[in-house]
């Protein structure tokens, strides 16, 4: 075999390799959130049923379930279906501090977020609908008294809704984390 | 030429799991450096590149949206050294607009790490200022006078700046320098 044909085999086997190596990482990137086993909401499911508020546990050094969480916010959380119809979520605000809600879709990513300045009547609230369910409100709406409700259109039938309460001083903690234990998540009837 | 084909095959299936395990741990994509510290402005929202959507997936973390706050995460300090738990930093003095911000420690991995004071982190409420409204926050393994940030028993650690409520939220792209606080290290046992 003469020296270049020997070189010629080398290169298309390293390209043989770099091609193989490239296609199955691009394979790994894209399926990894749909294959995986132990992404926010497996996390979340293994914490509380679905529609339920549950506490998340507080940021420390003794909790390792998720990563980031803030050791000065409280925060709660309900996992939504919206396979029985839209969800109506409901926050009372009722303290000095930073409050918020956000809107995740089954695979985490936000696709909605209030703050508390966005309070009427001391609470933040949000209707969650699927685009079926929107249209179905929609067209129930009354026209010369339409519907005051903030609704929120959901990319994801299953997700979740995580409340989050800031204590301005480590005493404060317990009083934000009895805030957002007044998350209520909770099935509408079909619009009829 | 069958043989080698097969083995070509395998040895990029290996690399190729191996590479994605470590590019998920840090996604290279959509994220913004600004001096010591990296924000990934687009984290946990529906327009995340696949990368950050995989690590997202991967850590569990669940993510800030732009309208509640940024968490920005420094690694380094302001020279672009790794943070040394045998250092003393100085982490100040100001921050960007924000309603409220925390600073806190973490490991590698974006947990909480034990210490001796229990301490895991500053609120903007809680701190100790200076006279013009300034702060410091010493981050040492050994006990420091003022807003002292343990290190506790870690070998790499990380920190945390979470800006809550923050007008800077709708354009991080735009974060100037000089507005964040920088990581000052003061000298290393």
């Amino acid at each position: 075999m003469s020296v270049t044909a020997r070189l010629g085999g080398a290169t298309l086997f390293v390209a043989a390799v770099a091609a193989t190596a490239a296609l199955i990482h691009f394979a790994v990137v894209l399926l990894v959130p749909i294959v995986a086993t132990h992404d926010a909401y497996a996390r979340l499911a293994d914490l509380g049923s679905p529609g339920a508020t549950t506490s998340l546990p507080r940021a420390g050094p003794d909790e390792r379930r998720f990563p980031w969480d803030d050791p000065a916010l409280a925060a709660a959380f309900c996992r939504f279906d919206l396979s029985a119809g839209p969800v109506r979520v409901k926050a009372p605000v009722g303290r000095a501090g930073f409050a918020s809600l956000s809107f995740h879709t089954r695979r985490g990513a936000v696709f909605y977020a209030l703050t508390d300045r966005a309070v009427t009547h001391g609470r933040m609230e949000a209707v969650i609908a699927t685009p079926a369910q929107l249209r179905q409100l929609v067209a129930h709406d009354d026209e010369d008294d339409p519907s005051q409700d903030l609704r929120v259109v959901s990319p994801t039938v299953q997700g979740f809704v995580i409340m989050r309460a800031f204590s301005e001083l480590p005493s404060l903690y317990a009083a934000a984390a009895d805030e957002v234990k007044a998350l209520a998540c909770v099935t509408e009837p079909p619009p009829s | 030429m069958v043989v080698k084909a097969l083995a070509a095959g395998a040895i990029g299936l290996a690399l190729g799991i191996a590479a994605s395990g470590s590019i998920l741990a840090d996604p290279p994509f959509g994220a913004v450096t600004i001096g010591a510290w990296r924000v990934f402005t687009k984290a946990g929202s529906l327009e995340a590149d696949p990368y950050t959507r995989a690590a997202l997936s991967r850590s569990g973390e669940i993510p800030l949206a732009l309208g509640e706050g940024l968490k920005l995460v420094a690694r380094v300090d302001s020279a672009g050294r790794p943070l040394d738990r045998r250092c003393l930093y100085r982490v100040g003095t100001h921050t960007p607009a924000a309603r409220y911000w925390t600073l806190s420690l973490t490991d590698a991995d974006g947990y909480s790490v034990e210490n001796a004071a229990g301490r895991y982190g500053f609120r903007s409420s809680e701190i100790l200022r200076d006279g013009d409204g300034g702060f410091s926050i010493y981050v040492s393994a050994l006990v420091h006078a003022g807003n002292w940030l343990p290190i506790g028993h870690v070998r790499t650690f990380a920190l945390a700046l979470r800006l809550y409520d923050t007008p800077l939220a709708a354009s991080a792209g735009g974060i100037e320098k000089s507005s964040l606080p920088t990581i000052e290290r003061e000298g290393c046992a």
